[in-house]
């Protein structure tokens, strides 16, 4: 019954995640959020981490440093970039949602 | 059904996010992988927090010691004094 819930969601999130494709809200949010990273030197900072981690573990394996690097990288996005783009998907989805219903 | 919404935001949001970092670090990892194996040698450039050492880990040469050889006058002139030594050698030898 649960892993049978569980598909469900799996599906609807597929689902969900198509229509946001085809729909080019995907490519408009993903920008956007490229836009600010950039803006805010996000990616300057997880560049910088990720040659630390490379000179610190003396590795290029890609595995272990993104191993490493993935979760501090995620909570370095600032509070304020991170829910305006989180309010910008759950807009699209509330407008799916009541063109469904 | 919010919630589902919520956690589905969640979801999308942490999907975009690993692609971007994962983008990120492969590049960087190619990248530092290149250029170990092009240059086992291969050390970064000297960073000297005083600002006194160049990039080599070096400190600046006096250029009143160094010396160019002019080709116009076969002679080692000063690095400092160079540019006014060509004005008058270049127009000293159009006059001759």
């Amino acid at each position: 019954m649960t892993t049978d819930a569980n598909n469900n969601l799996v599906n609807l999130k597929a689902q969900i995640q198509q229509y946001l494709v085809e729909s080019g809200n995907y490519e408009k949010i993903s920008n956007d959020l490229n836009k600010r990273l950039l803006a805010e030197g996000w990616m300057e900072s997880v560049k910088k981490l990720t040659l630390d981690e490379i000179n610190v573990n003396d590795s290029t394996k890609f595995p272990q440093i993104l191993k490493n690097v993935e979760p501090e990288a995620i909570n370095m996005v600032s509070d304020t970039t991170k829910n305006e783009v989180i309010e910008q998907i759950k807009f699209f989805l509330n407008e799916v949602f009541n063109t469904e219903q | 059904m919010s919630a589902t919404i919520n956690s589905v935001s969640k979801e999308i949001y942490n999907n975009i996010i690993t692609t971007v970092i994962q983008d990120i670090v492969s590049r960087e990892v190619v990248e530092q992988k290149q250029i170990k194996s092009r240059h086992p040698d291969y050390k970064p450039y000297h960073y000297d927090s005083t600002g006194t050492l160049d990039i080599l880990g070096v400190p600046k040469i006096q250029e009143s010691s160094q010396y160019f050889h002019c080709n116009n006058c076969d002679r080692d002139v000063s690095a400092n004094r160079f540019a006014a030594h060509l004005q008058r050698c270049l127009n000293s030898r159009s006059r001759n």
